[in-house]
């Protein structure tokens, strides 16, 4: 008999929107700050600049920390008792520069069961699409959570 | 015979990098002619690698790996049929139901990592499971822990069965650490099939393998 995986199945096809978030130099001093990053383009508007870039640009990866600021329902899986967060991927689309507003919109993309060494599990996976102030898709995040027997 | 590319959820390599490292390798002076894709619980009947293929001389073949209630299965000269039939994402499929089911649709079902702690088809014999469809199993897999390929080969040897080899890769650089060196030449999916009912193919580690020859 195969599992029948018991969640909240109406949260597939609604987006959950958040932000603004205002990308500030701040921001993008403590990002690369706990990377160590010291690419030119994302200490300054002249590194950047001289890198082809119109200003200061924020890492890559700056996307993956502000998307634990987006709020997501619950998914309500009934399956284990332990859940932890699963890991991340992004995928850059344009650069991210200093002043830019990002928002974000978040929608439920899996849940699914794999079987391992340490037995099944059950993934849930959040698929965020953050945007500037144009509207120009700047990075995709997935994030996923894993909850296991 | 058993990698995962960014197509199932728990790989980083694309196709793409796959067949490039493999020309890596081939400077090395390792013969690899090909691999098999077999992503995780699914078949991906929309992606069609023969243009990459081409380009890198490396022939690109689709299976799926499937999660069973006995552990872990690769599936090879998988159909629509045979999809239509079985839930590919059923965790908990009868490995039995499976292997059946892929022979009435001229596809072949047989058992990956047998030997692998907690989830290998050494474990549910242990407990008293049989499986008598099993003729071949992954003897060598590249994913293997310490102990894991030597259970499988224990197995091999105490149901007379045969084995193949799989890398198991989900990185780039673990392409064709595994393979099955088959005495049939094989061009499409279901070349592969019947060469596995002929068992005559026999399972070796890249390193062995250098220029042709065995090195071990």
């Amino acid at each position: 008999m195969a599992i029948e995986l018991e969640y909240d199945r109406s949260l597939y096809g609604v987006e959950h929107k958040a932000g603004p978030f205002e990308i500030t130099n701040e921001i993008i001093d403590r990002a690369n700050s706990s990377t160590g990053e010291t690419g030119p383009a994302f200490r300054s508007d002249e590194g950047a600049k001289e890198a082809g870039y119109r200003g200061r640009i924020a890492p890559p990866t700056l996307c993956c920390i502000l998307v634990r600021q987006v709020s997501l329902p619950d998914v309500k899986v009934k399956f284990g008792r332990t859940q932890m967060h699963a890991g991340q991927r992004v995928e850059p689309k344009a650069p991210v520069y200093a002043g830019d507003q990002l928002t974000a919109s978040s929608h439920l993309k899996d849940v699914y069961a794999k079987t391992g060494r340490s037995g099944t599990m059950v993934f849930v996976v959040w698929e965020t699409t953050f945007s500037n102030q144009d509207g120009l898709v700047v990075a995709e995040v997935q994030e996923s959570f894993a909850k296991r027997e | 015979m058993h990698s995962h590319s960014v197509s199932s959820d728990d790989s980083r390599a694309s196709v793409e990098q796959y067949v490039k490292w493999i020309q890596v390798l081939r400077k090395r002076g390792h013969t690899i002619d090909g691999i098999v894709l077999t992503e995780h619980r699914k078949f991906d009947f929309d992606k069609d690698y023969s243009t990459l293929a081409g380009q890198y001389n490396v022939l690109v073949l689709k299976g799926s790996e499937l999660d069973t209630r006995y552990g872990h299965f690769l599936v090879y000269g998988v159909t629509q049929a045979l999809t239509q039939e079985l839930d590919f994402s059923d965790t908990r499929m009868d490995a039995r139901a499976l292997m059946q089911a892929a022979r009435q649709h001229d596809a072949i079902a047989l058992p990956a990592h047998p030997g692998r702690f907690g989830i290998g088809l050494t474990d549910y014999i242990a407990q008293g499971e049989s499986f008598h469809d099993v003729e071949i199993v992954e003897r060598l897999n590249g994913g293997s822990r310490q102990g894991e390929n030597e259970r499988a080969e224990e197995l091999c040897q105490s149901h007379n069965l045969v084995g193949i080899g799989g890398s198991d890769a989900h990185l780039t650089s673990h392409i064709a650490t595994c393979m099955t060196d088959f005495k049939a030449e094989i061009k499409v999916e279901s070349d592969l099939v019947d060469a596995l009912l002929t068992k005559e193919f026999q399972p070796v580690w890249l390193k062995d393998i250098v220029n042709g020859a065995s090195q071990s």
